[in-house]
């Protein structure tokens, strides 16, 4: 075996509350490609920010080239030679080719830059290392994602001292024949002796060019797989998942009825071709990858962006909503996937909050009843097991799962025909789960129709009675939940399994 | 690729559509528009405009062109009011030399350079807001140092910056020259200055690339503050003294002429040389508006207008 290039051991990092990682170890061989894989929480992020210096582990040691890291800082991690191509692009969209790939590095001699030089070096980088052509003076913004992230690329390695390179979710926003330019460029890297971690999501992905594999799950090692074939995709996804879920999930009562929605060939930028329907009585879940479209689709839906073709249908009626007024009015609500800055009033009491959308309930002659609108406010408190039970509190002193339940509490009083949940459980402890989970089997038992969007399978799983697949801005099939494993549904969102 | 839309391409092009049309009006209804004289005279008038608008494309290029939340420092034009105040007071009332008057103006467009950069960085108020406290306060300060009236000076240097010339073209345009090639040359052809640039262009990248993004917004306010302190010699010079109210034109000519600089950038960004293309531009309206007997007050309307126009396409080629 070839020597390890860095080795992360035993390294624990805790938040308040929260153990995001036990002893993990993290081993990275001279030349290699290593996947890092698992759920959304299992660490992958956590681990990464140690390495770039960003948190600062409890305990465990990093070794590079087996010189131990005592001081681990952004600026001595890349002394070291270790790179990271973050998710985001962060270029400068006015900014040319050259001036992106030398950001922070500029060449210049005595009389100033040496545009040129920086011109002529960037170009042949990006033939040389990258295997492609990408003119110097081309801006970015006229610049195709793949491409844009190739410059991302060629500002972490230009200066020749890479070692080894981070790529978080590298494919994420690009098409599949994006993803094969960037494949070749990874490519192209390790030939140069260059190692990588790969972290991902999409499992098709990782099997198709990492050597070995490590998986994390709840902040601890799985596995490492030593060789990596094109069908270990399930072995992974086993090791990824595994956990009891029944017990999270209420009995599922509620009755399909009547058509409801019915999205015929919708398409956005971030996503084509999208019909779906959905009826009232029933749970609906979107599953899909960051980038897949499924947030686009939220957002379209609810009129917060405009369709550029196909049509919306809701209780048999064509709907043109244009703004997020229009699609409440007709009984379409929206649960927010940014609570805290699209879904509350921060600096609001709870009952404010709550009243929000309904005030011409509990007002007469535009002044509000306080009074009304507190006892209101307090029966939504009541229902939804809102704590404190303090329907002044200020929301922005509420854990997240009742802050949750505030934003949901303030539809209920409005009486929704179709709720749109859009990852109505992220940063929510189990507790609060579960019952954010009942409630929307409420809603449903009540007769509304339910959209969740999740990134959670196994949220989708225990909630949905079916679930539509999203994956680079299409629905690639729709599965029922009824002996539905959530292994198949994580292979099927990351393209890992043929549909 | 981006494709820009047939109507993008119309709003990218009104602000530089309207200034043509207004040129051509004027140079039809004014006899000596078009001529060497009246360019001189167009290029001296520019002068505090062209400096104040250097602060402020280097204020913008390091926070960003976004008007409420990127970079914009109100305060400048205030800066030179208070320094040429400070200079006058000093040179006419104390008789002290004009060295010293300039070191004391020196020190105060540092200290409210400094102040700008104390709110904007550290306190993260909005540099909108910040400055234009700033400016009211600094034009408050003003006003108790000149007791709100004229002073006249007659230090020949000042006379020089006026009336004097080198190699045969009047001084005021070859300082002023020599003044925006320093600021072009620090902020388009250095190291420092394409930090600069970046940390305006998006904040996280520039961070991301290990650039020291606060230092860069702390260094433009200071570069801001010190183009008002240069500009107070060229006010002085233009009136012979400092005058109280002054400020209000010189803001209003200043933020038009940066802005519209964009408007002639390749790249639709606000530039160095794009400001000095403006203020040229602006001094030629104002100019030419006067030589066909335009009342002043309908001046400032249609420059306001234009404000509107440059902005509004800014805001919306932003949109797209």
């Amino acid at each position: 075996m070839a020597d390890a290039l860095l080795k992360m051991n035993d390294i624990t990092k805790s938040f308040p509350g929260v153990l995001a990682l036990d002893k993990v170890k993290l081993s990275v061989l001279k030349g290699e490609i290593h996947g890092l894989v698992g759920e959304n929480g299992a660490g992958k992020s956590t681990i990464i920010k140690v390495l770039a210096g960003v948190y600062k582990a409890e305990k465990g040691r990093i070794t590079i080239d087996n010189q131990v890291l005592t001081e681990i800082t952004p600026r001595n991690v890349h002394n070291e030679g270790i790179r990271f191509i973050h998710q985001e692009l962060h270029l400068v969209q006015h900014f040319t080719v050259t001036e992106s790939v030398f950001m922070g590095q500029e060449l210049a001699n005595l009389t100033g830059l040496s545009h040129r030089h920086m011109k002529e070096k960037a170009e042949t980088f990006f033939v040389e290392a990258l295997g492609t052509q990408i003119a110097g003076d081309t801006l970015i913004r006229d610049l195709g994602i793949a491409e844009r992230k190739l410059v991302q690329i060629a500002r972490a390695l230009i200066d020749g001292a890479a070692k080894l390179v981070v790529f978080d979710e590298p494919t994420a926003p690009l098409s599949s024949g994006e993803t094969k330019k960037l494949f070749a460029a990874i490519t192209r890297l390790k030939q140069r002796g260059i190692a990588m971690i790969y972290v991902s999501h999409y499992l098709a992905e990782i099997t198709n060019i990492c050597d070995r594999v490590t998986v994390l799950r709840n902040g601890q090692n799985v596995r490492v797989f030593e060789e990596v074939f094109s069908n270990s995709t399930n072995a992974m996804i086993s090791a990824m998942v595994g956990r009891e879920i029944e017990a999270l999930f209420p009995e599922k009562k509620h009755k399909v009825l009547d058509d409801l929605l019915k999205v015929v060939e919708l398409k956005h930028t971030a996503f084509s071709n999208v019909s779906f329907n959905v009826k009232s009585g029933e749970i609906v879940g979107i599953a899909g990858l960051i980038g897949s479209g499924r947030e686009e689709l939220v957002d379209t839906l609810y009129g917060l962006k405009k369709p550029h073709k196909g049509s919306i249908f809701f209780e048999g009626q064509r709907s043109k909503f244009k703004a997020p007024k229009d699609a409440v009015a007709a009984g379409i609500v929206l649960v927010p996937r940014d609570r805290r800055h699209d879904g509350l009033v921060l600096e609001m009491s709870v009952s404010d909050n709550i009243n929000l959308a309904s005030l011409e309930d509990v007002s007469t002659a535009f002044i509000e009843r306080r009074k009304d609108g507190l006892e209101k406010s307090g029966k939504v408190v009541e229902k939804l097991d809102i704590r404190p039970k303090d329907t002044l509190a200020t929301a922005n002193n509420l854990s997240g799962g009742n802050q949750q339940k505030v934003v949901l509490g303030r539809w209920l009083t409005r009486g929704a025909k179709l709720f749109i949940l859009d990852e109505p459980t992220v940063g929510v402890d189990v507790g609060a789960k579960v019952e954010i989970y009942a409630l929307i089997e409420n809603l449903a038992a009540d007769g509304a129709g339910v959209l969740v969007s999740s990134s959670d399978p196994v949220e989708l799983v225990g909630l949905c009675d079916r679930i539509l697949i999203m994956l680079r801005g299409e629905i690639i099939t729709e599965v029922s939940t009824k002996n539905l494993g959530i292994d198949h549904l994580v292979a099927l969102t990351t393209g890992g399994q043929a549909v | 690729m981006n494709v820009v839309s047939p109507i993008g391409r119309i709003l990218d092009m009104l602000p530089i559509t309207v200034f043509i049309i207004l040129f051509f009006y004027l140079s039809i209804n004014s006899t000596n528009f078009l001529s060497l004289p009246t360019f001189e005279l167009i290029l001296k008038q520019a002068v505090p405009t062209i400096i104040l608008s250097l602060g402020l494309a280097t204020v913008i290029i390091a926070g960003g062109d976004d008007v409420v939340s990127g970079g914009i420092d109100l305060s400048i034009p205030a800066v030179a009011i208070i320094c040429a105040a400070i200079v006058a007071n000093q040179v006419t009332n104390h008789q002290t030399s004009l060295l010293w008057g300039l070191s004391l103006a020196f020190v105060a467009a540092g200290i409210v350079g400094g102040l700008n950069a104390v709110l904007v960085v550290w306190l993260r108020m909005t540099p909108l807001l910040a400055t234009l406290a700033t400016s009211v306060a600094v034009v408050g300060v003003t006003k108790v140092i000149t007791e709100s009236r004229r002073i006249g000076i007659s230090d020949p240097t000042i006379i020089f910056l006026r009336d004097g010339d080198i190699f045969d073209i009047a001084a005021g345009i070859v300082l002023t020259v020599f003044v925006a090639l320093v600021f072009w040359h620090l902020v388009h052809r250095t190291k420092w200055g394409m930090n600069l640039q970046a940390t305006g262009g998006s904040r996280d990248a520039a961070k991301v690339s290990g650039i020291p993004t606060d230092h860069f917004v702390v260094a433009s306010f200071m570069l801001s503050a010190l183009a008002g302190w240069i500009t107070s010699s060229f006010v002085l010079a233009r009136g012979s003294g400092s005058s109280p109210g002054s400020e209000e034109t010189l803001l209003l000519e200043m933020v038009l002429a940066t802005f519209l600089g964009a408007a002639f950038s390749p790249r639709r960004v606000v530039t160095l040389w794009g400001a000095v293309l403006g203020a040229v531009l602006v001094s030629a309206l104002s100019v030419g508006f006067i030589s066909i007997g335009v009342n002043v007050f309908w001046t400032g309307c249609i420059k306001g207008t234009l404000i509107l126009l440059v902005v509004a396409s800014a805001a919306a080629g932003r949109d797209r």
